[in-house]
């Protein structure tokens, strides 16, 4: 027997666009598909399907959770590439499922979770990606403030830490520390190297595999 | 003039004073300890401004351009990280902003008319150290020395400081004021800026009302410092520089650079009266 949703979907409709079709000065900048070594040296291989925004507006408008608009995760500064920070802009798709796993953790944390500036989907092009972060995959999110407590501080940091990996099965926070690879005034989340691709996207090409 | 300022400094107890003027209606300068170094302090932020504005004239930045506000810095003297300490900063404001971006005419109106550290960093942190100091190259500007951002305590320990000299701080202002080097939109949003200062008790508490400043101060334990374009009616500006050195102890600091100030305005005002 059918049965109906017994509450509204969180539903947003923006084009799925596939990154070997965009224009050549966003593709050489975004690298859709192409192999990005990690902090460790492994290659990793970037997103290829963006969810493209054409205005502020739209992100300020396009709610992806009950509580996190699309607009949170794409707040970036002038290290980002001029080209990227005009609209259209194109966010991987996978955005999506970092931001259904920032909603569990923001209810076991009991109170409003602010991502920071660059601390959402940063592209290949950005300044700070000295390496294929997970950032460049926007499934990382940079947590600087966390209802009226800042992240700062070790105690804080481990804290909250604890309550992602609770709340995020799979999550990868990273250690409280001041050198690289250690965070010491936020608190980094991801979901690891996730790719999306939405249902009515083209499939890989044989003679490609 | 010499024996008055020397005078001034010798009754306020300073350990050192410099001055340097340069008037523009007369086409006259005049210093006294010119070329003697001084700590900086928060004067160094003009040069800064004048890094940032570079960067704006070379289409690398733009006013509106956003710097991500986040209070962590790597010190120049051995890498580790550091931070502006809140309590001590002057512009809350900046502060509140952790996490977010401002924009880059914001951050510079901070660093300046509220002395802002941490607007100050993030600036040089977005321009960039090497790129400040080859600005200053490209200037002339012989009489500054700038090595690092404020409160990097480590290189501090390691004896690498800001610093200048009345020589260098004028001729600093006197880029902004001579519109020769940047482009008019960037002297005027310089001058604007410098216009906005909030800390008043060293040049303009030594003028008459009328008179308007465009100025910067810097002041530590043992430092105290002011620097300024002073423009009054129906005359072109003149720029002056008032360094000074304290024991750590010592009363009067402001009174003292009011002095001198005033003392320098009278100069070049019996110039005016002398010279029609």
């Amino acid at each position: 027997m059918a049965t109906t949703p017994t509450a509204e979907p969180v539903q947003f409709d923006l084009p799925v666009i596939d990154g070997f079709e965009l224009e050549e000065r966003y593709r050489l900048l975004l690298r859709p598909d192409e192999l990005m070594p990690d902090a460790t040296g492994e290659l990793r291989r970037l997103p290829r399907f963006f969810l493209e925004v054409d205005s502020w507006q739209t992100a300020l408008t396009t709610q992806l959770t009950e509580h996190f608009t699309l607009s949170e995760f794409m707040v970036v500064d002038v290290r980002e590439a001029p080209a990227l920070r005009d609209f259209p802009r194109h966010i991987p798709c996978a955005v999506t499922l970092l931001a259904a796993q920032l909603e569990m953790f923001r209810r076991e944390a009991g109170a409003p979770v602010y991502i920071s500036a660059n601390g959402g989907y940063r592209t290949p092009a950005h300044a700070l990606s000295d390496y294929g972060s997970t950032h460049c995959w926007a499934t990382a999110a940079n947590i600087y403030r966390i209802g009226d407590e800042y992240l700062d501080t070790r105690e804080r940091i481990e804290k909250y830490g604890r309550i992602a990996s609770r709340a995020m099965p799979g999550c990868w926070v990273r250690p409280y520390g001041n050198v690289k690879g250690y965070a010491d005034d936020h608190l980094h989340i991801d979901i690891g190297y996730v790719v999306q691709i939405p249902h009515g996207t083209p499939g890989e090409r044989a003679q490609d595999l | 003039m010499r024996r008055q300022i020397v005078e001034i400094g010798e009754r306020a107890g300073a350990e050192a004073l410099a001055v340097a003027f340069y008037d523009y209606r007369h086409r006259l300068g005049w210093s006294y300890h010119g070329d003697r170094w001084f700590h900086a302090a928060s004067t160094i932020k003009v040069p800064v401004l004048l890094g940032v504005f570079h960067a704006v004239d070379r289409g690398v930045l733009h006013p509106y351009s956003r710097v991500h506000v986040r209070n962590r810095f790597i010190s120049v003297a051995d890498g580790t990280p550091f931070r502006i300490d809140t309590s001590r900063d002057s512009s809350p404001e900046v502060h509140q902003a952790i996490g977010r971006t401002m924009q880059v005419r914001e951050l510079a109106r901070h660093m300046i008319a509220t002395s802002s550290n941490l607007a100050t960093n993030l600036l040089i942190d977005v321009v960039g150290i090497d790129e400040i100091q080859e600005t200053l190259r490209e200037l002339g500007l012989d009489g500054i020395d700038f090595r690092r951002g404020v409160e990097d305590m480590t290189a501090w320990a390691a004896n690498l400081n800001n610093r200048v000299t009345a020589h260098g701080l004028l001729s600093a202002l006197r880029v902004i004021a001579d519109e020769r080097h940047f482009s008019p939109e960037s002297c005027r949003e310089m001058l604007d800026i410098l216009h906005a200062q909030e800390f008043k008790r060293g040049i303009p508490a030594g003028l008459p009302e009328h008179a308007r400043v465009a100025h910067k101060t810097g002041e530590i334990s043992t430092v105290a410092h002011d620097a300024g374009i002073v423009f009054l009616p129906d005359r072109e500006p003149y720029v002056v520089v008032i360094l000074t050195e304290w024991g750590a102890e010592a009363t009067g600091r402001h009174s003292m650079i009011a002095r001198v100030s005033r003392a320098v305005f009278e100069h070049v005002s019996d110039g005016d009266n002398t010279n029609g």
